[in-house]
């Protein structure tokens, strides 16, 4: 019988790229990221049969392991996945390497080098190499210098790198890392990530944009009256503590993943659809962009910090009682922001940006309010007649929904919302790749339309500058304001759009 | 796609000296610019019509090798005009034999080769060579030589260039002569396909020296007797070698859009309970169909049982795990137009029965246009659940259709294709005895 699971015609008619011969090297392979992300990224892809048999997975990091105890610990980490395809993962393990590396120092390097002349000419990876940055921000230029020096990033098409996020802590120093990077390969080689972009779903905000007629002429200040993006998350600094109490917020997640949410969902058509024509419309709306009031930033901004919450069953702690986190912190879990685009298309049109630990739920979405009707000809079953709303669901129950009016049914003539849904699960049925899939697959294949380009990060970094120089030098005038776990944030963010008459959605 | 030009006449060499030649083209002080890394294409490109057009002067030469609107457009109206049967393709052997009748041993520039689609040229190929046999008998082959660097969108500092080989005479001696030098010109380490751009029915010797060479083969099974199309398929399944249909790839549109059709999951059930499926063809030649047809049974499991044949259609049982039988059946459909390609899907129809009371039942429909579909919903269709799609075949040209196949595979058959494959040649032997 047919599995209520799968489409069995569709089994096979995905026609996806297929990786050429490559050996990926990741550093920081005895990290978070390497377990979590990137090996099921690298095994899934396997599964799906887009790995070449002439290929390796090198693991570097300062532990003294060898490569049998490196996939050991891998299978140990990946045991949901691995089970039911454990004939899958002894072969995948094949491909598994390790190399005791400290990219300090010159001598490992060039052992490494070595070692990944050995493992090209063992797995027939014809040169091809693509290093993974999953290391401490601090080490991403002299990283990159070790690379270089090595001799290993030379030719420009048979090397790349990858580098994680964050790309610097502010302007200044993500131009100086780009200096430095771009010093050590060419800008085609360097692929900086941000796994939303991987994200089925906020690929789909091109296509919805792009390959409807409906849509854009009415995607502009003309018809719409707001934009709002939110990232929310149910948990707190877990293990984090030390990472997130130096960067906070608005550097985890404002600077990269919502404002990337804003590139795509305001950026102009481009030319065609390839990476630069891409790249060069998302870099030209972030440099349009400003924050709402750049002389007082913080009319603009608000950031919050969870305290304790949660109910009788469950108590959750407040941020300064987790493990690892100054008891006087000041690091925001919680930022809203206003931004302004100053272009044809966006003149005058609020965005609004929130993202934070410890809220009511766990999601991603953007939602476009389109302006009111200029006359009200109906009366409303509630008060006002609601404005129409897309909203884009990026996580979780990945879809869209379009709010619009109808006639409530009886003999009088009120009008009232209704709700029409795409659903990814009910459309495909199929639960769509992590980010990590696609993007780790697209840098293999030098395809760098969803990574992020020098000038589009520190577009990004400039954007928020007045506020990181506000929070370093007077925080006081961008004080840190107290929400109960799993409640929308501090009372304060309610008020940023309230003074303009906007309210948050509650998903 | 416009067709890009050589930057060079291409020049016209000793068959023996063209391999020399082509050596000493790439020894250069530049050392990077040592051609492209990426393959040899081949093609058999008879373009008959288009020769048969041209000697007729019912086209203006000289023979380029692309089917042309201007061709397609004046084949058609001969099909219409002459009485020929409007069904036919242009592409027939029918329409060829009509046209034999009024030639002419005349000359006529013939420029196969030296153009191709810029579909193709932008991929690269390392070398191109084309066969061209010429309509006109000539004992001796001539050979041309040209380099080549397509110019691109991209910003790339260097162009990436390539060589290209025309082998132009009749057929006996293109095969006595002309794949003598074949071994010669072919590169090491690199990839070397065979676009066989003509009927799979001629010149058995020459398409057979290359099956047997390890190239990687485009066939069009449109363009032949479906016997002899499936045995080449067969055989090439059954000694693992590459092979490659474009009237399999100009299913994709069908196949995907019937995918599409159970992607969400509340639909998946009706596959269980499929009852009948009919599939309308234009043209006689049921290849296409049969696919699509051993595409669908291979993936939801279904084993063939019988078959029957009628002057206009063949049917298909099939029988599912549970023993519950399931009707196909393919149908030539009289045309008022003369296709392209012999024998393409316009229509399919599939009914799935879960109860007695027909409005439970479900009945998917695609057509190549709404009044196919409409023809599909006669007989109390609307009655159940319908479900309909329009599947436009629109016309893609060969070229376009074999540079998505260079550019998006490896050469190897599609596992879906080779499924089907096995199962057509199934059913077919078993139609074979009604033939």
């Amino acid at each position: 019988m047919t599995s209520a699971l799968s489409n069995p015609l569709r089994l096979g008619l995905r026609q996806e790229r297929v990786i050429p011969p490559q050996c990926l090297i990741i550093f920081g392979a005895s990290g978070d990221l390497t377990h979590r992300k990137l090996i099921p990224a690298l095994f899934e892809l396997y599964l799906q049969r887009r790995i070449p048999s002439e290929f390796a997975i090198v693991g570097c990091a300062r532990r003294p392991w060898t490569d049998k105890e490196f996939k050991e610990k891998m299978k140990a980490k990946l045991v949901d996945q691995i089970s039911g395809n454990e004939k899958e993962w002894e072969n995948f393990a094949n491909y598994l390497f390790y190399e005791s590396v400290d990219l300090q120092q010159n001598e490992h390097v060039v052992r490494l080098a070595k070692r990944l002349n050995e493992i090209d000419k063992l797995q027939a990876t014809h040169g091809n190499k693509t290093f993974y940055l999953s290391v401490s921000p601090n080490f991403y230029g002299s990283g990159c210098k070790a690379l270089k020096d090595a001799g290993l990033i030379d030719d420009p098409k048979k090397s790349r790198v990858v580098i994680e996020k964050p790309f610097g802590r502010d302007y200044s120093s993500a131009k100086k890392l780009n200096r430095i990077v771009q010093s050590c390969a060419d800008e085609s080689q360097i692929y900086r990530i941000d796994h939303y972009l991987g994200k089925e779903t906020v690929q789909n905000i091109l296509v919805m944009r792009f390959a409807n007629t409906i849509f854009e002429p009415i995607w502009n200040r003309n018809y719409i009256s707001n934009v709002q993006i939110t990232s929310s998350e149910t948990v707190g600094v877990e293990d984090r503590a030390g990472y997130y109490e130096s960067s906070g917020a608005l550097r985890d997640m404002l600077q990269n993943h919502l404002t990337q949410m804003l590139a795509v969902t305001a950026m102009e058509p481009p030319g065609k659809f390839e990476p630069e024509a891409i790249r060069n419309e998302k870099a030209k709306v972030l440099q349009a962009s400003k924050l709402a009031d750049e002389i007082e930033p913080w009319n603009c901004c608000i950031r919050g910090q969870y305290t304790e919450g949660g109910n009788s069953l469950k108590r959750l702690k407040g941020y300064r009682d987790e493990d690892g986190v100054n008891l006087n912190s000041t690091t925001e879990t919680y930022i809203a922001t206003k931004v302004f685009i100053d272009n044809w298309r966006w003149q005058g049109v609020p965005f609004y940006l929130r993202t934070g630990k410890r809220l009511p739920k766990r999601l991603g979405e953007i939602v476009l309010t389109f302006k009111d009707v200029p006359v009200h000809l109906f009366e409303s079953t509630i008060i006002n007649p609601s404005p129409n709303q897309l909203i884009l669901r990026i996580q979780p129950n990945e879809g869209a929904t379009f709010k619009f009016e109808v006639k409530s049914p009886g003999s009088g003539m009120k009008a009232r919302p209704v709700e029409m849904e795409f659903s990814y699960d009910e459309s495909f049925g199929e639960p769509s790749d992590e980010g990590y899939v696609r993007l780790l697959a697209d840098a293999m294949l030098s395809d760098p339309t969803l990574f992020t380009r020098s000038d589009e990060v520190e577009a990004a970094w400039k954007l928020y500058t007045p506020l990181i120089e506000l929070m370093e030098n007077s925080p006081w005038k961008l004080p840190i304001h107290k929400y109960e776990s799993m409640t929308w944030g501090p009372p304060e963010s309610d008020q940023l759009l309230s003074q303009d008459n906007i309210f948050w959605r509650r998903p | 796609m416009k067709p890009q030009l050589t930057l060079q006449s291409p020049l016209e060499l000793p068959h023996q000296e063209i391999s020399n030649y082509l050596n000493q083209l790439w020894i250069s002080e530049d050392e990077d610019n040592s051609g492209a890394n990426t393959f040899t294409l081949m093609i058999w490109q008879p373009a008959w019509l288009e020769q048969y057009l041209v000697q007729l002067g019912l086209i203006d030469g000289p023979i380029i090798g692309t089917l042309s609107p201007e061709i397609i457009k004046v084949a058609k109206n001969l099909i219409l005009e002459k009485g020929i049967s409007r069904t036919t393709s242009i592409n027939s052997q029918e329409l060829l034999t009509f046209l034999k009748g009024g030639i002419k041993n005349k000359d006529y520039e013939d420029f196969r080769g030296q153009f191709f689609e810029s579909s193709i040229s932008t991929l690269n190929p390392r070398r191109l060579i084309t066969l061209a046999p010429t309509l006109n008998k000539e004992s001796e082959i001539k050979t041309f030589v040209s380099a080549y660097c397509p110019l691109s969108d991209n910003n790339m500092s260097q162009p990436i260039c390539g060589d290209l080989v025309v082998i132009r005479g009749d057929s006996n001696s293109i095969n006595e002569k002309g794949l003598k030098i074949i071994n010669e010109l072919s590169i090491k380490d690199l990839p070397s396909w065979l676009w066989w751009n003509g009927s799979l029915d001629e010149s058995p010797e020459i398409f057979d020296f290359f099956t047997k060479h390890g190239t990687r083969l485009i066939i069009d099974t449109a363009n032949g007797s479906p016997k002899r199309c499936l045995e080449i398929l067969n055989q090439s399944i059954n000694l693992n070698k590459d092979i490659n249909d474009l009237n399999w790839v100009r299913l994709k549109s069908w196949r995907e859009s019937l995918a599409m059709i159970f992607d969400p999951p509340s639909r998946r059930a009706v596959l269980d309970h499929i009852t009948e499926i009919d599939i309308d063809i234009s043209g006689s030649n049921p290849l296409q169909a049969l696919f699509l047809i051993s595409w669908i049974s291979d993936k939801l499991d279904w084993g063939f049982a019988k078959i029957d044949k009628d002057e206009e259609f063949i049917k298909i049982e099939f029988k599912r795990n549970n023993g519950e039988k399931i009707v196909t059946s393919i149908n030539s459909l009289p045309l008022g137009n003369p296709s392209i390609h012999s024998g393409q899907v316009i229509g399919l129809r599939l009914i799935s029965k879960i109860s007695e009371v027909q409005k439970n039942n479900t009945c998917v429909i695609l057509g190549c246009e709404s009044v196919e579909c409409m023809r599909l919903e006669a007989g109390g269709m609307a009655d159940m659940q319908l479900i309909e799609q329009v599947v436009p075949n629109t016309f893609s040209s060969s070229e376009s259709d074999v540079s998505k196949l260079l550019g998006s595979s490896r050469g190897n058959t599609s596992p879906l294709f080779e499924n089907a494959i096995k199962i057509a040649v199934q059913i077919f032997n078993s139609l074979d005895k009604y033939l």
